[in-house]
């Protein structure tokens, strides 16, 4: 017996597809149901919201729909390795320059070949990358595109399995760590736990805490809160705060589990 | 009779010199002005020829190898028959030995057309055009492609214009060689389309009407006409007709044998400036071939067919009519050689096309269309005094029709607010820094290359952003479903104005995965200041793609307004184009979205002001000239 629709669409269709027909709208009612936690996670993070939530040290990349999209190819399970990889480097690079937006200027005023003077800025020298072995290695490409003979040093971070308890277990920076602005590349944090270790390494070296950058692509809240209790100073830059973190990036990006 | 003869003796005449040696002896003295044929006697004459052909035609091809040779003994046996002496009129030999130049690669014994007699059954003869009509054999007016074998080209620019030498924009003539200039602008400063100058040229098949129009072409030494042909435009004959054009009974001098509302439809998108696929018409199969043939970019259209003036809708289309009146005996002579030697036809067929119908069609048709002509040339190609006072009135007219573009632009707009579709990057002090680099006169090329490129990334990824997105659900490996968006469509393109804005085109390609490049050169004329399109290439389908059109400076606009009407005559929507740059005078950005204000402007910096040589300032200087490491030395 027909419950519902209009009886000439049913009335054709053989027993088969009703059913089917029936188990769709459950199906979507679910996708529905998914949707609502990130669709709310998003809506919460307006600019004005963050700078109250998490102070003016937390950057979120401007999110046009050219940044969506990259976000939505490197969350998407059907991507290719290839695809990943191509549109994972983008929104690095684009992060990366955000990142280095951060970093102190002085003014400049330069001549042009037409013999006009035109009032630009100059970066100050003495910066370096430092990346968290192993997902981190995958921005410094971008760093280098940008900067093409900055120092990298680089950091490894265990972190239990079970505890998810994080201990350096190796670092090596520039002698003169201590007097340069740090970028520090880590592209997915969920717990925040791997950057506080990477972020007390780097003080031990000497370096300040308003003197580092962490260039993020993937942050969660808890990771966001976490990271900016412990270090106020520090400017983080992330390209989305989401509740889930897309964590199979490492392994996609270098194909190696 | 005598014509005939005449005939092929002139054709031996230039082929064959030891064979025949009383022909040199008859040039200057006209025999081919009596008018009226004697039609019987015609006839008979082929009848006769080719009763006698079998016998002949084995000692014949023994001694002769080359098909020339053979005409030459084809003349030989004629006159033998007729015992006719054969005298020519001079003031066509020239003609004839223009076309007899060309190599056809229709050629076919006339022999073994001959002795197959008119019968109908010219069925190993299925190359030969069968069409009573021109069709431009000059070499210099066919395409290019065709000539040497290559691709088919997606745009049209260099097949159909005077410059169509396989080395671009170069035209020879008269052991001149001249390389000719762009394209000037053809569009007014609002961006619309100035109409180009439509000459029809109408007269009598084999009257010359092609040759007019080559040395209209000659003489009138701009780049940017395009030859038009009635000839493309018969219709499909469907199987019985077919079967009468193999028999010679179809009629293609009646009006009816033309399409004329796509013709009209083709003329009428090419006076708008639009592109055109024109059909290829095949005199084989009488139908249409499937590749066409893509006009664009003309400033002189001429359009040449025996019945140009017939249709009331394209006369008006034509801003300047000209009849070719050439003698109808010198037209059946060219005619007669044309059709047999470069066309492969047998003369009884030819003559009886001829008498039966293109001569009724001459009277009916289009000798009564002479009334509607501005100008009517006698005598044709011949005629110098006629094409150069066509050639006068055409420069003329586009003269009038020009206009200081760049001038009028650099002029108007003085504080206006920024239009909407401008779109300047946030202006962070990353792009400030790095603008900085790359304006500094001392940078050198090595820096000034890479900052470009990494500012031009940012320009694209910006640009990007403005294409419409639809959201989307993907999963993902963490088992929740996210939300979030991927392009409308993933058919995008980039097209670079030529030099500076291919400097663009890595970064686009870094963006976009296995995107379309098309290019368009476009230089200033140091003389007129004026842009002029030299080159271009497009995606053939380009009216479905998005388009990321590059340039890396912007000053008056006029390059990039220039650009922008190349691809709006492509059909691609004004609302799909974004012009992405790096640094943009704001007269430019003002002229651009006045003219055309859908297209969206990207730019990661807007200067003040230009100074009197068109260059940005402050600006960056020639940055092609930077990049590329051409700078005059004396320049700075």
């Amino acid at each position: 017996m027909c419950t519902g629709g209009s009886p000439s669409s049913n009335g054709s269709q053989a027993g088969d597809n009703t059913e089917s027909e029936q188990q769709q709208p459950s199906a979507t009612e679910q996708q529905q149901q998914q949707e609502q936690v990130p669709r709310t996670a998003v809506e919460a993070s307006t600019p004005e919201q963050i700078l109250a939530e998490y102070g003016e040290n937390l950057k979120i990349l401007t999110l046009n729909s050219q940044v969506s999209e990259l976000l939505t190819i490197i969350r998407d399970k059907n991507t290719t390795r290839s695809d990943f990889k191509f549109y994972a480097d983008r929104l690095i690079r684009l992060v990366i320059e955000e990142s280095l937006n951060q970093l102190p200027y002085t003014d400049c005023d330069v001549e042009t070949p037409t013999g006009a003077i035109y009032e630009g800025l100059k970066y100050r020298s003495g910066n370096c990358g430092v990346s968290i072995i192993r997902s981190g290695e995958a921005m410094e490409q971008g760093l280098r595109d940008c900067c093409r003979s900055i120092r990298i040093g680089k950091i490894l971070v265990e972190s239990d399995a079970n505890t998810h308890e994080a201990r350096v277990v190796y670092a090596r920076f520039p002698d003169d760590i201590g007097s340069r602005q740090v970028l520090l590349m880590y592209p997915i944090m969920s717990t925040g736990n791997t950057v506080l270790q990477a972020v007390n390494v780097l003080r031990e070296h000497g370096v300040p805490e308003k003197c580092i950058i962490l260039s993020n692509l993937f942050c969660t809240p808890i990771a966001a809160r976490t990271v900016v209790n412990a270090f106020p100073k520090m400017k983080i830059l992330t390209s989305e705060l989401h509740p889930v973190a897309p964590n199979h990036f490492g392994q996609k990006y270098f194909d190696v589990l | 009779m005598s014509s005939i003869t005449f005939l092929c003796s002139k054709t031996n005449n230039n082929n064959n010199n030891n064979n025949i040696n009383d022909v040199s002896s008859t040039k200057g003295k006209g025999i081919a002005a009596s008018s009226v044929f004697p039609t019987a006697a015609l006839l008979t004459t082929t009848t006769t020829l080719q009763q006698q052909q079998p016998q002949q035609q084995q000692q014949e091809q023994a001694q002769q190898q080359q098909q020339q040779a053979r005409l030459g003994q084809l003349h030989g046996n004629l006159k033998k028959l007729n015992a006719t002496t054969a005298t020519a009129k001079s003031n066509c030999h020239s003609h004839i030995d223009d076309r007899s130049d060309v190599t056809e690669p229709l050629y076919v014994d006339p022999f073994v057309e001959l002795s197959s007699g008119g019968g109908g059954a010219g069925s190993e003869l299925n190359c030969c055009p069968a069409s009573p009509t021109t069709v431009p054999a000059k070499s210099s007016l066919e395409s290019p492609m065709r000539r040497s074998g290559r691709r088919q080209r997606t745009t049209s620019i260099g097949n159909q214009t005077t410059t169509a030498n396989p080395s671009e924009c170069i035209i020879r003539s008269n052991n001149r060689t001249i390389y000719t200039a762009g394209r000037p602008p053809w569009y007014n400063c609002a961006g619309q389309q100035v109409e180009p100058f439509v000459i029809g040229i109408c007269g009598g098949s084999a009257s010359g009407k092609t040759t007019v129009a080559e040395k209209i072409i000659e003489s009138l030494d701009v780049p940017w006409v395009t030859l038009l042909s009635m000839d493309c435009f018969y219709k499909i004959l469907n199987e019985k007709q077919h079967e009468q054009a193999i028999i010679n009974e179809y009629n293609f001098d009646h009006p009816d044998a033309f399409d004329i509302d796509l013709l009209i439809d083709v003329l009428t998108k090419l006076k708008e400036g639009r592109k055109v696929e024109v059909p290829v018409y095949n005199f084989v199969t009488h139908g249409r071939e499937s590749q066409t043939k893509t006009m664009y970019g003309a400033n002189v259209i001429i359009f040449e067919g025996i019945l140009t003036f017939h249709s009331p809708e394209v006369l008006k289309l034509l801003d300047m009519k000209i009849f070719v009146d050439t003698d109808p005996d010198i037209r059946l002579a060219r005619r007669l050689k044309r059709d047999i030697s470069q066309r492969g036809r047998d003369l009884k067929g030819v003559l009886k096309q001829y008498l039966n119908m293109v001569k009724p069609s001459y009277a009916n048709y289009i000798a009564p269309t002479m009334a509607h002509a501005d100008i009517i040339v006698p005598r044709g190609g011949e005629n110098k005094v006629a094409i150069a006072l066509i050639v006068q009135h055409v420069h003329t007219q586009l003269q009038l029709r020009g206009f200081k573009l760049r001038e009028t632009l650099a002029n108007s707009y003085k504080d206006q607010p920024m239009p909407d579709s401008l779109h300047l990057l946030h202006p962070t002090p990353q792009i400030k820094g790095l603008h900085t680099f790359i304006r500094c006169k001392n940078t050198s090329r090595d820096e000034f290359i890479f900052y470009s490129k990494r500012l031009i990334r940012l320009v694209i990824e910006y640009a990007l952003s403005l294409f419409p997105f639809k959201t989307t659900c993907v999963e993902t490996p963490q088992g929740v479903l996210y939300e979030g968006k991927r392009m409308e469509s993933r058919k995008i393109c980039g097209v670079s104005i030529l030099r500076a804005g291919e400097t663009m085109e890595q970064a686009v390609c870094d963006v976009c995965k296995d995107i379309r490049i098309g290019k368009i050169l476009i230089q200033t004329n140091l003389k007129t200041g004026e842009p002029e399109l030299y080159y271009l290439r497009l995606p053939k389908d380009i009216k479905d793609y998005k388009v990321i059109l590059m340039d890396a400076t912007v000053a008056t606009g006029a390059a990039a307004m220039m650009a922008i009407r190349v691809l709006l005559d492509h059909d691609v929507p004004e609302e799909n184009i974004i012009l992405a740059s790096l640094l943009m005078a704001e007269i430019g950005v003002h002229s651009i979205a006045y003219a055309f204000p859908k297209v969206k402007i990207v730019t990661s910096a807007l200067d003040p002001e230009i100074n009197s040589k068109f260059y940005v300032i402050p600006g960056i200087g020639n940055f092609g000239d930077r990049y590329f490491g051409t700078e005059p030395s004396d320049e700075y």
